[in-house]
């Protein structure tokens, strides 16, 4: 029997659960370079904004331990040329295109999910309320009110699947998830980068130009998996687990915890061809454990009472 | 087929060049034939707990054993590692990546600067152009440091039978100066067309920059930036350009015109 690692999310099928995550594989033609992306589940395109941005000057990345920082500051090719170009080269893959948007206020996000509705290859948005880099969305992001306010004024301009990604820079990220659901989010996506700094102590500067950026890698693994697991018991929609995820094991730790599909980030800087890796290793370990669906394993972490 | 592959290679060599210098031989890799000079890997040092790979320049390669050679200068914990690697010891490389240097016109001079560790991408190319049919005699390769001891592989160099001029600043080897005074004298002294090939420090290719545009000579230069992935994902690499914008190291570079980049 081979095992099946198909999974659902909003009525929407992916081959396997395992989609990059945003602001880590560009548009796709990068990795394009390295593996056939049909392989993947899905692949989360870069944060766009209505217009281009260049982002923050360098130095905008830091190696932290395990992980690392940054603060891009949303560089994107921008909605126009990103449907022209980006949206058109993804044509050709048979996988799941999630397109992040983010923007200022809510009249954007509104904006950019208009103009992709008209685009069928962007099978699902996802609305970045999480970027700790710029003003962009942080208020989103921290505001519960804001952020059902957002989602469902998204929801009738956009008629596909709508994600809501949120940041675990907040008091409580199960209050947004619920707040994100009550607006009519099909799924969230949890987590966005954990606010971090870095300092060189020969010249005083921080290591970023922005001085503060957003930690990622397997350093944020437990804290990822920490926010899944309370989102879990909050929200009732489907959760796409993001944070640090490295090897097939850290995708079973965030099914376990609640996720229905996972993200991978800063792990493709270090082995770009992860994803292929996990797909397969995913399969062995169910077949090993003669577990039929991967679906099965979501929230199903044996918790101490 | 991935024109982009990983592969856990075995170091097959290792030399001590000078106390912090030193070049080591990796294979096998499957993509050695489709190396092309300027062209880096990106490589994962074991029994470091680095986080990030390391670029490293192709500083020759061997087609027959599928090997590759690279030179590196202890600056941090990773060369470090890499300095007490052990033939035998086996590391991921991802390769062949960036943008390479574009072939001269048959009847240009070329001039090829290397500073420091600037050097294993220039010589690459060097012997690339000699192997390539292009006359020793129209190669002017300059090689700059700050004193004698900066000056490493000089036999290697000379077996090419290139023109070669060394210059220090502490005039302990060659001539005394900088490598820019040398070459500026060279786009004097010789009429005709040339083209430049560079690397080095910083300093030294944003001078070697201003002086090509300043005497109009074309050429390429070739650029550093931490680079957390190298293959063009992360958008950390990058440099202002003179055209606007930011381009990436990693993947529009890191060779880029004379003139392209605000250095
Ligand atoms: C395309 C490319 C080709 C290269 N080719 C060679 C080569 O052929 N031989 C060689 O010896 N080195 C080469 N380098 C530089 C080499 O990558 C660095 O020396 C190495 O990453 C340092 O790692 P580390 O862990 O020892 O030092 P770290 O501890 O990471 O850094 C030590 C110091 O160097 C700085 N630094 C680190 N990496 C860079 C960089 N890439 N550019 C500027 N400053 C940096 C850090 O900020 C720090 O101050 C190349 C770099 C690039 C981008
Ligand atoms: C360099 C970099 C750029 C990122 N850019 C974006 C972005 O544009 N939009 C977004 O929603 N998340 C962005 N992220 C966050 C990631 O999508 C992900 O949520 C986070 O890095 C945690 O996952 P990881 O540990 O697997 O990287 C970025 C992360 C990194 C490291
Ligand atoms: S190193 Fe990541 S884009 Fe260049």
């Amino acid at each position: 029997m081979t095992p099946d690692i198909s999974v659902e999310i909003a009525g929407l099928s992916f081959k396997n659960p395992i989609l990059t995550a945003s602001g880590t594989c560009g548009y796709g033609e990068e990795l394009a370079d390295i593996f056939d992306l049909s392989q993947l589940g899905g692949i989360v395109t870069k944060t766009i904004t209505m217009k281009p941005r260049d982002g923050h000057p360098s130095p905008r990345t830091a190696e932290a331990s395990s992980g690392m920082l940054n603060a891009i500051g949303l560089a994107n090719v921008g909605v126009d040329k990103f449907i022209e170009e980006k949206l058109t080269y993804l044509e050709k893959f048979d996988t799941r295109v999630v397109v992040n948007v983010a923007g200022t206020c809510t009249s954007d996000y509104v904006n950019l999910c208009a103009r992709l509705n008209d685009h069928p290859r962007a099978d699902m948005v996802e609305l970045n309320f999480s970027c700790p880099n710029v003003d962009v969305g942080m208020e989103i992001a921290t505001d519960a009110k804001l952020a059902e306010e957002t989602v469902s004024k998204v929801k009738k301009v956009f008629s596909r699947p709508v994600i809501a990604k949120l940041s675990p820079n907040v008091t409580s990220i199960a209050d947004i998830a619920v707040a994100c659901e009550n607006g009519g989010a099909d799924a969230v996506s949890l987590i966005n980068t954990l606010v971090g700094m870095a300092v060189d102590i020969n010249t005083f500067r921080p290591r970023l130009t922005n001085n503060t950026g957003g930690l990622s890698g397997p350093a944020i693994k437990p804290v990822a998996l920490a926010c899944v697991f309370k989102v879990y018991k909050a929200v009732k929609i489907p959760i796409i687990g993001i944070g640090g995820i490295s090897n097939y094991s850290d995708v079973i730790e965030f099914f376990l915890c609640g996720a229905s599909a996972v993200q991978i980030g800063t792990t493709l800087f270090v082995e770009p061809d992860a994803p292929v890796k996990i797909v397969k290793e995913l399969k062995k370990y169910l077949s090993k454990n003669k577990i039929e669906s991967i679906r099965e394993l979501t929230g199903k972490v044996r918790i101490y009472k | 087929m991935s024109k982009i592959v990983i592969e856990n290679v075995s170091v097959v060599k290792k030399k001590k060049l000078t106390p912090d210098c030193f070049a080591i031989t990796v294979a096998p890799f499957s993509k050695v034939k489709s190396i092309r000079p300027g062209q880096f890997v990106h490589l994962q040092i074991p029994n470091c707990n680095l986080f990030f790979r390391r670029a490293f320049s192709v500083y020759s390669v061997n087609t027959e054993e599928k090997s590759l050679e690279i030179l590196f200068k202890v600056f941090g914990r990773g060369t470090a590692a890499m300095a007490s690697l052990k033939k035998g010891n086996r590391l991921s490389l991802l390769g062949p990546l960036g943008s390479s240097f574009r072939k001269p016109k048959k009847n240009e001079l070329i001039g090829l600067i290397a500073g420091g560790v600037g050097f294993p991408p220039i010589y690459y190319l060097s012997r690339f152009l000699i192997e390539n049919g292009f006359d020793p005699k129209k190669l002017f390769f300059f090689y700059g440091g700050r004193g004698r001891s900066d000056l490493i592989e000089l036999a290697r160099l000379k077996k090419l039978g290139l023109n070669s001029v060394l210059v220090t600043e502490d005039g302990s080897l060659g001539i005394k100066g900088l490598v820019t005074s040398a070459v500026e004298k060279w786009f004097l002294e010789n009429k005709g067309s040339k083209v430049v090939y560079s690397c080095g420090p910083e300093g030294m290719l944003k001078a070697v920059d201003q002086l090509a545009q300043q005497y109009n000579i074309p050429g390429q230069i070739s650029l550093e930036a931490p680079m957390p992935c190298g293959v063009g994902i992360c958008l950390g690499c990058i440099k202002p350009l003179k055209s606007g914008g930011y381009t990436r190291v990693c993947k529009e570079g890191p060779i880029f015109e004379i003139g392209e980049i605000i250095l």
